[in-house]
């Protein structure tokens, strides 16, 4: 276990923690006279019980596991990067206008991928530029970016990418251009491989290479990475540009492979969020490439099991909402804590080299 | 002795980690008497006197006064009893005076009134301090003058000093002590913590010793010698020479000298100023030359400018001005794996900051600053395998403590933390070594370790620079050893040609000799 740099530990800190969760939300709905047994059951047989929910729940972790993946090889690095929501835009957007160009089925969908990847890349090295040679907290400008791009998105959506029939929303992503989907009936596409072949990479990355040790060392104790020879700068730019890279990707697949429209909505309502849900995602799986896949999985089955759990159990969406956030806060709770600790050392640390 | 103040009966405390740090000790203070509590690094001093002043609560055993048992919640409990310690890391707040900082969480004063009292203070106990300064612009010893002031003027009963010497110059330690005495004849009870024995015969009346968190002995002063205690403290471990342990009091023997100044010169400096984290110059001028085949020793008390002048000398902090040469060449403001490449290593003075990455693996700290040469890497990817081989020579060849090469480095001791990375750092195969405090805080056996190792890097033709602010090692080690005051280095002389009292004279800022 220790090899793939996961503990047992963790993972059984992970369990209690889920289960403290389901505790919690249980008492919730029990206090206001819901019940919560048939409203669980109903929970997890939507996403987990049937293949066509499974397919779906993995349908949600898809562009999940990518903005986890940002913030992830962020916080590897000591870096709190919120602006996956942001740059996943950028990516969404590129991969809608990947369309304006013809090419043969296969080869359009890889040249709008790469253009998603390069678009997210692009909008991250700004507020990577700015940390690196100008001291900017990634916190500040990349909740600023955010903006930046959300309103950027909406403009592009609303003049540039307008589909000249249905004025709501973009065009739909030329057909050569699309994701397959895997399973007919579902809306699990070809970006789950992407998804998951990413985490892998970036498992490998940060464990198995040079540039990943470095960007380790660099969040464990930056004193002790810079007398090794690691340059903070390079480290910056280094992770800024991976986790562009997968808030881009997390854009793309979420247009490219998301049926039936293969469009952005005007308002974005189809695609905002996800980039936040990353960060819970990202802290769930314990900032692990790897620890990423299945608290993706889990967190997208809790939001594709939120209708039945309405419907059969008859607990309100709001009731829903609140059940969920107990158990992904209790998940993330652990992980929390430790990047706190970190955060309130890296403060210290910057405050020492003014 | 019938009176107590304070008594301590069979307290445990077990660290969340499972690491017992005391096992059911018994520990009695009486009012105007000075306890020496004596032990190696790891003995539960520390954790003792945590206890004691409220900071900790036992796992079992209680705490009595006279007027029967009593818990401390927090170390506001302890210091309405009348408790208060000085801890080895001062907490004082550095932008603030001193007047701020005593007045902070006395509340209620005035500052007029405190300002008053403080001087009152100060008359009565003879430790004068300025009041207006902020503290960070304070010598060390002053700093510590302002905490003892501080833990005073809430009254106290029972003064805890936590290792107060290990920053003090000779002086400073003497004005100390009769301080010290001074609150004892007026009833105060002293709990005064050190690992040195020297001290601990000087100033205590009573003296228990400590080992592995139990109670290894208790004596009176006048009727214990030097190496009665060394005994208690090291007990009959195994593999602990009878040479270490009297190491341990009679200082550190010398061995036979090194060929010093002979040769081209390996590491020049030359009128190196550099400036501190605030802006001050830290160092002012400073020239030396360390040659091949011997141990260059700087020492001082700590704060006159040693640890930016190794930065500047290995990289982590640029010059405002001068000249470093290493092996003929001009190194000046290269960065550290530049320095190591041609030719320095560096074991650092704060091991936590620059040594190691705590939470890496022994393996993956062993390859520190080298993860880009072609042995540890290829086409990029770490060579998992070269580095994990790399990791268990060093490991054997330096006997390093530990689970695996797989364990978390933060799982070492600090001994074997230390042996690591003086192990990495020589297998950079290194000209010129610069060790900074490179036995702090580490037991006998392993500070012997270190200390050996320095020697043998001696015999073997290389350079070594050692800082180091424990005065008994410098002047053991080095063939030649400078002084350093100020920023400037006020003297430089042949360890034998040294008397006491020209080393006073010189970690006072008195050049001697020279003109």
């Amino acid at each position: 276990m220790r090899r793939i740099g996961v503990g047992l530990r963790p993972l059984l800190e992970s369990v209690l923690a889920g289960l403290i969760g389901l505790g919690v939300g249980a008492i919730i709905m029990r206090a206001w006279g819901y019940n919560p047994w048939p409203a669980y059951m109903a929970l997890f047989k939507e996403s987990f019980g049937s293949g066509y929910g499974l397919a779906n729940a993995l349908a949600n972790a898809t562009p999940l596991i990518l903005t986890a993946l940002t913030f992830a090889v962020g916080a590897r690095a000591g870096l709190f990067i919120i602006g996956a929501e942001g740059m996943m835009y950028m990516g969404a957007m590129a991969a809608v206008a990947a369309s304006f160009f013809r090419l043969p089925s296969g080869w359009h969908a890889l040249f709008a991928l790469l253009g998603a990847a390069l678009a997210g890349m692009v909008w991250g090295l700004i507020p990577a530029v700015l940390k690196a040679y100008r001291g900017v907290h990634e916190v500040i400008s990349t909740i600023m970016f955010n903006w930046l791009a959300h309103f950027f998105a909406f403009y592009l959506v609303a003049n540039v990418l307008v589909d000249p029939i249905r004025a709501e929303k973009t065009i739909s992503v030329a057909k050569t251009s699309r994701l397959p989907i895997l399973f007919r009936g579902t809306d699990l596409s070809f970006g789950i491989a992407v998804a998951v072949g990413l985490a892998f990479l970036f498992y490998l990355l940060l464990w198995h290479t040079v540039a990943g040790y470095e960007i380790r060392a660099a969040g464990a104790n930056p004193h002790a990475a810079r007398y090794g020879g690691v340059s903070p700068r390079r480290t910056v730019l280094l992770v800024f540009i991976l986790g562009g890279m997968a808030a881009g990707l997390a854009g793309a697949v979420e247009t490219m492979g998301r049926p039936p429209t293969y469009a952005v909505y005007s308002g974005l309502t189809n695609i905002a969020g996800f980039g936040f849900d990353g960060i819970g995602v990202a802290m769930i799986g314990r900032i692990h490439p790897l620890g990423i896949i299945p608290a993706a999985i889990f967190y997208g089955g809790l939001q594709a099991g939120a209708r039945l759990m309405q419907m059969e159990a008859k607990v309100p969406f709001e009731m829903v909402r609140a059940v969920q956030g107990a158990i992904v806060l209790a998940l993330a709770l652990p992980e929390l804590a430790r990047l706190f600790r970190v955060f309130v050392r890296r403060a210290r640390f910057q405050e020492k080299k003014t | 002795m019938a009176e107590f103040f304070l008594r301590a009966e069979r307290l445990t405390k077990i660290y969340p980690d499972g690491t017992v740090a005391l096992r059911e000790v018994d520990l009695t203070v009486h009012p105007g008497e000075i306890l020496g509590l004596l032990g190696e690094n790891g003995a539960g001093k520390t954790t003792l006197t945590k206890i004691l002043s409220g900071l900790l609560p036992p796992t079992s055993g209680r705490l009595l006064t006279p007027k029967g048992p009593i818990r401390f919640h927090s170390p506001k409990d302890a210091l309405a009893l009348g408790i208060g310690m000085v801890h080895q890391h001062f907490a004082l707040v550095d932008t603030f005076t001193a007047v701020e900082n005593v007045a902070l969480g006395l509340g209620k004063l005035s500052f007029s009134e405190l300002r008053a009292r403080l001087k009152k203070l100060m008359e009565d106990t003879g430790l004068h301090v300025p009041l207006d300064v902020p503290v960070e612009k304070l010598a060390v010893g002053e700093r510590q003058r302002v905490e003892i002031l501080k833990i005073l003027m809430r009254e106290v009963r029972l003064l805890i000093l936590d290792e107060p010497t290990s920053v003090l110059t000779p002086v400073e330690t003497a004005e100390l002590f009769k301080f010290l005495r001074n609150l004892r004849d007026r009833g105060t009870a002293v709990i005064f913590i050190t690992h040195k024995l020297k001290e601990a015969l000087a100033i205590t009346d009573r003296i228990v010793v400590l080992r592995r968190g139990r109670v290894a002995g208790e004596a009176k002063t006048s009727e214990v010698s030097a190496s009665e205690l060394a005994r208690l403290m090291v007990g009959a471990e195994v593999g602990l020479s009878r040479r270490a342990l009297e190491l341990s009091w009679e200082g550190i023997e010398r061995e036979e000298e090194g060929t010093a100044c002979q040769g081209e010169p390996s590491l020049v400096v030359e009128n190196l100023r550099v400036r501190s984290d605030t802006g001050g110059l830290a160092v002012r001028g400073v020239s030396f030359a360390v040659y091949p085949g011997e141990i260059f020793g700087i020492a001082g008390v700590e704060g006159n400018g040693q640890t930016e002048l190794v930065e500047a000398i290995c990289g982590l902090r640029r010059p405002e001005s001068g000249e470093i040469r290493l092996l003929g060449r001009n190194v000046t403001g290269l960065p550290p794996t530049a320095l190591y490449r041609r030719g320095l290593a560096h074991i650092p003075e704060d091991r936590w900051k620059y040594g190691l990455i705590l939470s890496f693996t022994v393996a993956e700290n062993s390859i520190l600053g080298r993860q880009r040469e072609n042995a540890f890497q290829r086409a990029g990817f770490l060579r998992a395998w070269a580095m994990r081989a790399h990791a268990a020579k060093l490991v054997e060849k330096f006997g390093i403590q530990t689970a695996g090469i797989s364990a978390p480095t933060k799982s070492l001791s600090g001994g074997n933390q230390q042996k690591l990375i003086a192990a990495r750092e020589l297998s950079k195969e290194p000209q010129v070594i610069v060790a900074a405090q490179p036995t702090r805080g580490l037991d006998i056996g392993a500070a012997q370790f270190i200390r050996d190792l320095l020697r043998q890097l001696r015999k073997e033709g290389r350079a070594v620079l050692l800082v180091s602010a424990d005065l008994d090692e410098v002047l053991a080690l080095s063939d030649r050893v400078a002084f350093m005051y100020e920023g400037t280095i006020v003297g430089e002389a042949r360890p034998a040609e040294l008397t006491p009292e020209k080393i006073g004279l010189l970690m006072g800022g008195v050049k001697v000799g020279s003109e």
